[in-house]
């Protein structure tokens, strides 16, 4: 194995590292955190490269080769999960150290926010290494322990604000998370029973419709299905995601709930696909769409501007599992980019939304949508962050939810499956409704508006904005991600073909 | 046959914790809820893979069970340290009421 | 073996999974939770039994000292907390406390709900189906136990457990203690180590045997990491039972850890898995793959890193057990502290 094979465990091993030093040495854990943000930013790079000249990795472990050791893996998804991470956690770091600065500035209790910072970083860090290794991890097992990463630090991050609501939320965030992750380890239990394996790789090429499979899939999916929020397992998800400090609401949105999920479709799709049933996507497609609309609607009455943008993560999810069914019908390349196009423009609008949101509650002191008119007045940049993000949400060209949705309508239409064309047209009436509410309290200034003095924030603002613009153009630079994709759907048929990896 | 005993106990142990895991209202029952569940878990998975016939020992099913029980006792920890805090934060909420109530009954 | 012998056997692990459900059951649905917790403690002394006629003795020592040596005691200590600070027990009775007890939880009355026969219903065709599957399903595939044989050689140790767990497996491993160390940055996060109200019954005997006991502790959970190589053994063994020594000093008023400094903890606490991350990293510059170790120095390498986790799994499990970060650090000053009538800023 070659020296440079290593780039693979950078992802999983800067912010691994990082955490312990941030933990360690207090001081500097804003600058231990950004550079390991960085430098796997910069190794995400050098695995893309290196994807496009070689094609996907495998990296054993230890060098032991599975099925006894555990494999590193690249290939399409992964990287471009891994790409939206690593982005996301630069852009989130720097919003961090900013909305601390002034909270440390403007303390509610002496010692909070300090408190809050401290432990912060590390626990970022943390919840950044399980994510990097669910997207790089090739083995089932492993794939368990980075979700009890995930979920962990996932609840600590939840609670970090010390409020009861926040301290309640985390806790069932805690236990719901610890089902979810019971019901896929005991899935994981039958899948060894059945194969005798655990690599991924190896599943694949031996998953064949035995009685175990189905019992296994089934169990998997409720615990990754809950750990997602998918409707009617959602009811976690807003008072957790609400009551957090607002850079942990963007991680827990943005990045958590994509982890879980991406699993989900990568056992569906890329491993078991052959032993499910049509019934088993249609019902997918009918959680889906339950949670678009229901999702949809609960948005609509809410009258707090965080729990507003936590409830449409819970409906937006819905297009993710919709694509189930149309997937099925249409082939899984397509699935892929769609589903890939809708989780990042996803992840960077909710990003760019909770930070705009808690900019907005660090200098209004409330979020009560009610009573934010005009904010555009003094945060000009956030308002406008926050209404690109909502474009991406709606679904209007030219940002990644346009591709995604556009390519879920076409395959929808193509299949003559009209009611899934229906729900995701009413998705996005309701979309539209919910972004233009809070978008026109943003941007109308009422005559009688008292001027606020302007503060200086700019690490507050720009990295909201950015990731807004990153959801925005997302579809014109469609063609990048879809170029990773094809390759390593080229390279996933000649595994199917060769009966292994 | 002690293979299929202990998977079925395993599974039923899985199913009694996941009950009170949902339906429980207390914090610490829904905790030991979720620790049967494990446990449950646990004893499915090395059963499974325990072959009384030829008393063969597969080592990687009992490595994950290791793996399993520390990182139960983690999640454990941290839930049962949420609760504490919980309590203690609604303490502090009712101490605050009660002293308002009394600072109003004296006011007036 | 015999045929009586056999049919002793049967019998045994019968008796044995019926008394594992009857105890789970109770503890499930005493009504005190302080019962509940005992059931519990004797739940995961019969499970090592279990593990035990399962030929996993590794387990059953991990589940005697992890999963029921300290998660009992976690479970106690919390119980202990949650019930001090609602003033009264809570648990046992659902009424007559009144809001002022600030008590969260009450329980509700037993009638069954519809709600509740639903889930009745739907946790019982759960369990049929589960069980129906595992009973059509073939006879179970050999598994890896014959690559684990075949690589034994090469691991470095030859306790096929701690082989998978700390070479072949080595970074799930890894990740396993990072999850311990984030559930210690976790319950740090969330509160201080709370005083206990000194304790008067702390009788000079006590300490004195904690004294006596603490050294042969110590001596037992080195020895159990050390023998992890051979047999039956290893870091977390050896871990749970120096934490073992660690929360009798907790118990007994010796206050080590609320008293503490934070960074000499904080260094305890990273320290295993900071030499794993370098063992790992020491893969990558001497092997070019991370985690791989070179065979010759595989068995010394590993003594080393279980001796480091055990020391830090140690410490981790009793930092669970106090609950929280030392008292001094990073204090919020004018939110008013754990203990009742401490917060100057709330009078």
């Amino acid at each position: 194995m070659a020296f440079a094979d290593s780039w693979i465990v950078v992802p999983v091993f800067a912010p691994l590292t990082a955490a312990l030093l941030a933990f360690l040495v207090r001081r500097a854990s804003f600058f231990i955190s950004l550079a390991a943000a960085c430098l796997s930013l910069l190794a995400v790079a050098v695995l893309v490269n290196r994807f496009l000249v070689n094609g996907p990795a495998a990296y054993a472990v230890g060098g032991w080769d599975p099925p006894l050791g555990i494999c590193l893996r690249t290939d399409g998804p992964a990287l471009i999960m891994l790409v939206l991470t690593a982005v996301a956690g630069v852009g989130i770091s720097l919003y961090a150290k900013g909305y601390f600065t002034l909270r440390i500035e403007r303390p509610s209790r002496v010692g909070r926010p300090e408190r809050q910072e401290r432990f912060f970083w590390p626990l970022w860090m943390l919840q950044l290494t399980g994510l990097n290794g669910l997207y790089l991890s090739g083995d089932i097992f492993n794939l368990y322990v980075t979700l009890e990463v995930i979920g962990v630090s996932a609840a600590a991050l939840a609670a970090l604000s010390g409020k009861s609501a926040s301290l309640i939320a985390a806790l069932r965030y805690l236990l719901v998370s610890l089902l979810g992750s019971m019901s896929y380890l005991l899935g994981v239990v039958f899948v060894y029973k059945t194969y005798g394996v655990l690599d991924l790789g190896l599943l694949q090429a031996a998953a064949a419709p035995a009685p175990g499979v189905i019992a296994a899939m089934a169990l998997m999916s409720v615990g990754l299905l809950l750990k997602t929020a998918i409707f009617p397992m959602h009811f976690w998800l807003p008072p957790a995601h609400a009551n957090a400090l607002a850079p942990v609401s963007a991680i827990l949105s943005g990045l958590v709930v994509k982890g879980s999920f991406f699993l989900l479709f990568r056992l569906w799709f890329d491993i078991f696909s052959p032993v499910l049933p049509a019934a088993a996507f249609n019902l997918m497609g009918s959680l889906g769409a339950g949670a678009i609309i229901w999702g949809g609607v609960q948005v609509l009455r809410q009258q707090r501007l965080k729990l507003l943008i936590a409830y449409s993560t819970v409906s937006q999810l819905g297009y993710l599992v919709i694509a189930f069914p149309l997937a099925f019908a249409g082939g899984s390349s397509q699935a892929w980019s769609a589903v890939m196009f809708m989780a990042s423009g996803h992840a960077c609008a909710k990003i760019a939304m909770f930070m705009s949101a808690g900019t907005i509650m660090l200098h209004a002191g409330h979020d009560r949508i009610r009573d934010l008119a005009g904010i555009r007045a003094y945060l000009p940049v956030t308002a406008f962050a926050y209404a690109a993000a909502g474009v991406n949400l709606i679904g209007l060209p030219p940002s990644g939810g346009f591709i995604a949705k556009w390519m879920l309508l076409i395959t929808a239409l193509a299949g003559h499956q009209w009611l899934w064309a229906v729900v995701l047209l009413a998705g996005s009436f309701l979309a539209t409704a919910y972004v233009f509410r809070v978008v026109a309290q943003l941007f109308v200034i009422p005559p009688d508006k008292p001027v606020i003095t302007r503060r200086r924030a700019g690490l507050l603002e720009w990295p909201a904005l950015i990731m807004a613009l990153l959801s925005l153009l997302l579809g014109l630079m469609a063609p990048y991600p879809l170029r990773l994709l094809e390759a390593g759907q080229i390279v996933r048929t000649a595994m199917t073909m060769g009966g292994g990896p | 046959m002690t293979t299929i005993l202990y998977s079925v106990t395993g599974l039923l142990l899985f199913v009694f914790g996941l009950f009170a895991l949902i339906v429980c209202p207390h914090p610490l029952r829904k905790i030991l809820g979720g620790n049967v569940m494990s446990a449950g878990i646990f004893l499915f998975l090395v059963a499974a893979s325990y072959r009384a016939d030829t008393g063969e020992i597969d080592a990687v099913p009992q490595a994950m069970v290791l793996t399993g029980i520390v990182v139960s006792v983690c999640i454990t920890a941290v839930a049962l340290v949420l609760s504490t805090r919980l309590q203690q934060a609604a303490d502090q909420g009712a101490r605050r009421r009660r002293k308002r109530r009394r600072e109003e009954d004296a006011g007036e | 073996m015999d045929q009586g012998m056999k049919m002793l056997l049967t019998g045994f692990d019968l008796l044995l999974a019926l008394t594992l459900l009857w105890l789970a059951w109770q503890l499930l649905r005493s009504t005190d939770i302080f019962k509940a917790i005992i059931f519990f403690i004797c739940f995961g002394l019969l499970m090592s039994l279990a593990w035990v006629r399962m030929h996993a003795p590794d387990v059953a020592l991990a589940e005697a000292a992890i999963g029921t040596g300290l998660t009992g005691p976690l479970f106690l200590a919390a119980l202990r907390r949650i019930e001090r600070k609602a003033g009264k027990n809570m648990m046992s009775e659902p009424a007559g406390n009144g809001e002022e007890t600030g008590s969260r939880w009450k329980a509700r009355n037993r009638e069954m709900s519809p709600l509740l026969w639903t889930v009745t219903a739907l946790t019982c065709c759960l369990a049929g189906l589960l069980i129906w599957t595992v009973l059509i399903i073939p006879r179970p595939l050999p598994g890896l136990a014959d690559q684990v044989a075949g690589s034994l050689a090469e691991s470095g140790v030859n306790n096929p457990v701690t082989a998978v767990l700390l070479n072949f497996r080595g970074y799930d491993t890894l990740l396993e203690v990072m999850v311990l160390l984030l559930g210690a940055i976790t319950v740090w996060s969330i509160t201080h180590a709370p005083f206990p109200p000194r304790v008067p019954d702390t009788s000079p005997v006590q300490k004195a045997a904690v004294r006596l006991l603490l050294p042969l502790i110590c001596l037992i959970g080195g020895y159990l990491v050390w023998q992890g190589a051979y047999q039956t053994g290893g870091a977390f063994q050896g871990g749970a039972v120096l934490s073992a020594a660690l929360v009798l000093l907790l118990i007994s008023d010796f206050l080590w850890l609320p008293g503490m400094r934070s960074l000499p903890l904080r260094l305890g606490l990273t320290l295993g898995p900071l030499v794993f991350v370098l063992l790992a990293g020491f893969g990558i510059l001497v092997e070019k793959t991370l985690l791989r170790l070179p065979v010759e120095y595989a068995g010394p390498l590993l003594l080393f890193l279980e001796a480091a986790c055990g020391l830090s799994i140690g410490l981790t499990l009793a930092a669970f057990f106090a609950g929280g970060r030392p008292a001094s650090d990073l204090r919020e000053t004018p939110y008013s502290g754990e203990a009742k009538g401490k917060g100057p800023a709330e009078s």
